[in-house]
């Protein structure tokens, strides 16, 4: 067998995908592991074009390689992809890539993908492992302890906890704990309030959340708290928590930069895919232990393809700032507004009523068919199909909560597009 | 031999099962036979020659985890797990010599018969 037979049969047994590819995305060579995880995320998108396939899931990709100045180098090292948004996928957990991109030459690009979700699933109970031990093995002295009941009022409060707080015992015993704390995960949006994280030690045995806190004068920390039931208790109905409260040194202004690099889409800002899917977990699990609404609304902008064909990729992208800024607008507090991929949106509502909700998506349809975009070719309208989805229609799964919003979104498209479905009542 | 059992689209199970390997090697189709541990033991000369592979590197080893690791997803291979009875044509794209190329693919498995196919039509 010849030298070359030795190298095909090398790149076709690969274990890791490998893409060659031209700037503008067009596929020269790749291997049987790359198309695997390529043609899946492609559908009708076909696979001829990189940056097309992977549009939907990493629209970034196009514009990290676009905004590459160097004639050569490393575009992006192990980028993340978030394939599944829901919880229920055939290995058991959500499927997430690493893709690297290579610029070689003024025409060519390396691009690797592989899958790492097994890797992020560890990653993620690691960091929880992680937290939890480093609460328990530190010094007993750095503990702020609290004792708080089932309402969330506080019953008493170590010498610990006057030290790192500067509030005196007495000024807190008998008042509700969020009178003095922040909601958990503060600087995201939909914080857990202590309420919730009662709700959740309750059903767990524990909540771990950190965030910013302030002392009694006013000076901020970062704090990760440990909420816990107590063992002791005998009174099914009246439990009572143990709150651990750490002052760690605070995230610098690097790790801040890096949460917002790792949290926003590239392009527009809007809160990007890995982030939602977060998210959406998060308020899956509020719904299912408070019973309050949670609606989804997907908003896909209409015959997009045929905009970006016309007028170009950079005119496309104008508009989908546009239809980002509109969409941040009108996003209620404690709603999540997030770039899926590609001109898809979703804008998540926990706490609103499903009439409500439609009315929303009316107001951006509407906001969005208003608008008028300058590009060199001039200006150009746009329209937008939206599809709503409410938690209590659902198994209560966020997988099946957003294929009902999918489908009322391809109701909205098949009925002549610019419009929201269901309508509103 | 009968012009419907010779073609892609009407080839049957027990066509392809009785025949020797000479009459699958003139078949003007890929066709790839898979044990139920996913050994490839069958690869025809059509298939051979479209991926530029000699059969011993494919024969005895498992198809997808190796060679045929680009339909190692739900599209195909999570089909041979999931339906004992499969006969369905499918638009595929394979990188024969690392080079895409758009195929139709034909699933074939019967509760009877313990070895599947693929066959591979360019």
């Amino acid at each position: 067998m010849s030298e070359e037979d030795d190298l095909i049969s090398f790149m076709y047994a690969c274990p890791f995908g490998l893409i060659e590819l031209d700037a503008s995305g067009v596929i020269g060579m790749i291997n049987p592991h790359a198309m695997k995880h390529l043609l899946p995320l492609a559908g009708a998108q076909g696979v001829e074009n990189f940056f097309t396939a992977t549009e939907k899931y990493a629209p970034e990709l196009r514009n990290f390689a676009d905004g590459f100045a160097e004639p050569d180098g490393t575009i992006c090292d192990g980028h993340r992809i978030v394939v599944d948004l829901g919880e229920k996928t055939r290995e058991g957990r959500p499927q997430v890539l690493a893709c690297s991109l290579v610029k070689r030459g003024p025409n060519q690009l390396i691009a690797t993908l592989n899958d790492i979700s097994a890797q992020v699933a560890q990653e993620h109970r690691m960091r929880q492992a992680d937290t939890w031990f480093s609460a328990l093995m530190d010094e007993i002295n750095d503990h702020a302890l609290l004792t708080i009941d089932g309402n969330g009022m506080m019953l008493s409060a170590n010498s610990s906890f006057v030290r790192q707080t500067g509030y005196a015992a007495e000024e807190v015993i008998g008042q509700p704990a969020d009178t003095i704390f922040s909601q958990a995960d503060s600087g995201e949006q939909a914080p857990f309030s202590i309420a919730d994280q009662l709700s959740l030690a309750t059903r767990d045995g524990w909540y771990l959340s950190e965030g910013w806190e302030s002392r009694a004068n006013g000076e901020r920390y970062w704090c990760q708290r440990l909420l816990v039931g107590r063992a002791e208790q005998g009174d099914e109905d009246n439990h009572t928590f143990s709150m651990v409260l750490r002052d760690v040194p605070e995230p610098g202004e690097k790790i801040n930069d890096l949460i917002e690099l790792l949290t926003r889409d590239y392009l527009t800002g809007a809160t990007n895919r890995m982030q939602f899917q977060k998210i959406l977990k998060r308020e899956r699990t509020r719904y299912l232990t408070r019973r309050q609404p949670l609606s989804l609304i997907i908003l896909d902008l209409d015959n997009f393809k045929m905009l970006n064909d016309m007028h170009g990729h950079p005119a496309g992208d104008a508009v989908l700032k546009q239809v980002a800024r509109i969409g941040a607008d009108c996003t209620p507090e404690n709603a999540v507004f997030a770039r899926l991929g590609g001109e898809e949106f979703a804008l998540l509502v926990p706490d609103c009523p499903a009439s409500a909700v439609i009315d929303l998506a009316e107001t951006l349809r509407r906001e969005i068919a208003g608008l008028q975009i300058a590009v060199p070719s001039g200006l150009i309208n746009v329209t937008a199909s939206l599809g709503c989805a409410e938690m209590s229609e659902t198994d209560g799964s966020t997988d099946n909560l957003i294929a009902i919003a999918d489908r009322r979104l391809y109701e909205a498209k098949h009925a002549g597009r610019n419009r929201v479905a269901p309508l509103a009542a | 031999m009968h012009d419907t059992k010779t073609k892609f689209e009407t080839v049957q199970l027990t066509d392809l099962e009785s025949m020797a390997q000479a009459e699958r090697d003139a078949l003007d189709f890929g066709v790839i036979g898979l044990r139920p541990d996913t050994r490839a033991d069958i690869y025809n000369a059509t298939e051979a020659s479209m991926a530029g592979i000699d059969p011993s590197r494919v024969l005895g080893f498992p198809f997808f985890a190796t060679i045929g690791q680009c339909m190692n997803n739900f599209m195909v291979a999570q089909r041979f797990e999931d339906e004992a009875d499969l006969d369905e044509i499918v638009p595929f794209v394979l990188t024969l010599r690392m080079r895409p190329t758009r195929v139709r693919l034909r699933l074939l498995q019967a509760r009877d018969v313990e070895r599947r196919y693929v066959l591979v039509a360019r």
